[in-house]
């Protein structure tokens, strides 16, 4: 198993465009994939479990990750989590 | 025997001219009824086939959506779409549902709509707008799925293959934009009136409309052959061939009445002894421009945009709206544009901006008073929109439901605001944009010489001017003795309106329905107004009036219609005159 934490960071949070790009590359691994706020853990392959979430900017969440090709996962994942970051912007809300 | 139904006459209000023959098509409002329904184990795999199904149907349709958005309006515009999709792949979702069907042994459209409700009702309960706005998002698609697994009897606007007369009890706003305009040859409705938005809607495709029709849902049924009277007010239910005859012949004449009008596209609205006035057009649609071009009027009064915010689930985003706004100003060719800021609440609720749950929407936050609460994004982004597309013409703002001057300083720091960003990344606008404020408050009308003190100019919004002057709901049939154009007090607050606008330098306009009122047009030239912006299908009209009349006689006219104490004594003037004076015009029987 392997795990990361995450700062949300950018301005409105993982909204739903942020989370169809976490569900887009989860859904390509065998491997469990989980996403955890506060304790609360979510399908990371599910867009209303993310969303169920609720996390806004400055949410610190948890990545983890279990199965065999859970390195590639985490990599792809990592680099999804800094894309998110480096969308802002008030022409970025919403979708 | 014969199988032949017999003629029927229904009685309503006459909403828009014209005459339409055709089929009805009855629609039934959008909200589908779910019953939970026990089911046999049996039945079990039947259901979940059903929902299988239904999802797999909603999900062609949704990147058949996608598509086309993408094409029209770019990839920001149709990304809500796929994440659509996405949440009907959703493993959850669908688990969830499967195990509800199978557990409880319940229908299939019960399960997925408990499912679907309770992520309604956690993101409703979230503190944070961007989330708590999805939620329409899944009412959506909750509603799309269950049309299927219901077998698709609700969503009836879609299968408008062949043109036919639209009946419902009552159509909302955004019901009534997803309608296919080619398709529909008039509008019949229970409910309504003449100022609500399918009657608007139809005056600006130019198709007849009866509205109040009362119970004829018990008696109309799909396919039924029917005539639409938009002047008298009438809907004929099989009709005799000696009706249609005599229908077709009141038709033919009003196509000659109208080629008639035709004859004075592109001449001045001037009166006799030399005053101009302009005729500006109300729309409601983008695509309404090229048959206001035509007329060659005096450009476009009231761009109605809440249809913008109606069509999709999710705010416009400002490049879309730009684009639209573009099209519109380099189609006028000089001539002016006055958008509208949106005018949401009151009875055009949007399905994704937060809007409080009040107990009386008419007074409550609806207009520019949701630009300071849950809109304000909103309301910035169309800013930005417009404010960009005044590079490219005559494009000036309005905004709706000025009932204080500080609501009119508000909107104009916040226009500020952009254009100080816009003049530090060199973005091209006109700094003198001009400004309005829609005088449709009465303290709006009482106060109108403050409000125009800091505006460019005003325009008077009759249709909701009237309902908060007489305290009387615009659709409520039994108050329609007091909601009157003709009231007293509602052509006192016209002319002190259209003074007061003049003493601080700003135009007046009238956009409200009662621009479009042929009694009225002297009262109106009479009082001094500058512009009257009408629908589509009177302009003509209007503007004949104009050339008929002498200023001086209008300004008589006028402080003799403000002498009565009664509406229907207005009236009775008003029509007097117009009979005798305007012979040539009587088409229009009022």
């Amino acid at each position: 198993m392997v795990s990361k934490s995450f700062i949300v960071k950018n301005t409105y949070g993982i909204h739903a465009r942020p989370a169809r790009l976490i569900v887009q590359a989860a859904s390509k691994y065998a491997s469990q994939i989980y996403l955890a706020k506060n304790g609360e853990e979510v399908d990371a392959k599910s867009i209303m479990g993310i969303l169920m979430l609720e996390a806004g900017k400055g949410s610190e969440l948890v990545l983890r990750i279990k199965g065999e090709d859970e390195n590639e996962a985490l990599e792809e994942l990592q680099t999804i989590f800094e894309e998110i970051t480096s969308i802002d912007g008030s022409a970025k809300i919403g979708y | 025997m014969s199988t032949k139904k017999s003629e029927n006459h229904l009685a309503g209000v006459a909403a828009s001219p014209g005459i339409a023959f055709g089929n009805v098509l009855c629609i039934g409002g959008d909200a589908a009824e779910v019953v939970k329904a026990p089911i046999s184990a049996a039945q079990v795999s039947v259901e979940i086939e059903k929902l299988e199904i239904a999802l797999s149907k909603s999900k062609v349709d949704l990147q058949e959506t996608y598509e086309k958005t993408l094409n029209s309006f770019g990839v920001e515009a149709a990304e809500i779409f796929s994440t659509h999709i996405m949440m009907l792949d959703d493993p959850m979702v669908v688990k969830k549902s499967m195990e509800k069907i199978k557990n409880e042994r319940v229908n299939a459209d019960y399960a997925f709509a408990t499912v679907m409700e309770k992520y309604v009702g956690m993101l409703r309960g979230m503190k944070d707008e961007v989330f708590k706005a999805r939620s329409a998002d899944v009412i959506d698609l909750k509603r799309r799925v269950i049309r299927y697994i219901q077998g698709g009897a609700q969503n009836r606007l879609k299968q408008l293959k062949e043109p036919a007369i639209i009946f419902a009890k009552e159509l909302t706003p955004s019901e009534t934009i997803r309608i296919d305009k080619s398709k529909v040859l008039g509008f019949a409705m229970d409910f309504g009136a003449r100022t609500s938005h399918a009657t608007i809607l139809a005056r600006s495709i130019k198709v007849p409309a009866v509205v109040g029709l009362n119970n004829a849902r018990d008696i109309l049924k799909d396919g039924d052959l029917v005539i639409l009277d938009g002047d008298a007010g009438e809907c004929v239910v099989n009709p005799t061939q000696k009706t249609i005859e005599t229908y077709r012949k009141r038709r033919d004449e009003y196509r000659r009445f109208e080629k008639k009008l035709s004859a004075i596209k592109g001449l001045p609205a001037r009166t006799k002894d030399g005053k101009d006035i302009e005729i500006a057009s109300n729309i409601e649609f983008p695509n309404e421009v090229d048959s206001i071009v035509d007329l060659r009027g005096d450009g476009i009064g009231l761009y109605r945009t809440e249809y913008l915010f109606l069509a999709g689930d999710h705010c416009p985003e400002e490049e879309q709206q730009f684009q639209e706004y573009k099209s519109i100003i380099e189609k006028l060719n000089g001539k002016p544009l006055v958008i509208r800021t949106f005018d949401l609440g009151g009875d055009k609720p949007s399905e994704y901006l937060p809007m409080p749950v009040e107990l009386n929407p008419f007074l409550g936050v609806r207009g520019v008073r949701l630009y300071r609460e849950g809109g304000s994004e909103f309301f910035r982004k169309q800013l930005r929109a417009i404010i960009r597309a005044s590079a490219y013409g005559d494009v000036r703002i309005m905004f709706p439901m000025i009932a204080f001057v500080s609501e009119i300083r508000y909107c104009r720091s916040v226009m500020d605001d952009i254009m100080h960003e816009f003049t530090r990344n060199g973005v091209p606008f006109n700094k003198k944009i001009p400004i309005g404020a829609m005088i449709e408050v009465p303290s709006a009308a009482v106060a109108a010489d403050l409000i125009a003190k800091e505006c460019d100019f005003l325009s008077i919004g009759t249709n909701d001017l009237i309902q908060y002057t007489v305290a009387a709901d615009r659709g409520n049939k039994n108050l329609d003795y007091l909601y009157q154009p003709y009231h007293p007090a509602i052509l006192r607050f016209v002319h002190d309106t259209i003074q007061k606008g003049h003493q601080q330098g700003a135009w007046v306009g009238l956009c409200g329905e009662a621009a479009s009122d042929p009694l009225l047009t002297m009262v109106f030239i009479g009082m001094g107004l500058d512009e009257f912006s009408v629908s589509p299908v009177s302009h003509l009209l209007i503007k004949a009036i104009i050339r008929h009349v002498e200023y001086s006689e209008c300004e008589k006219l006028a402080d003799k219609a403000m002498a009565f104490s009664t509406s229907e004594e207005v009236a009775e003037y008003l029509k007097d005159i117009y009979f005798k004076k305007f012979r040539h015009l009587q088409y229009f029987s009022h």
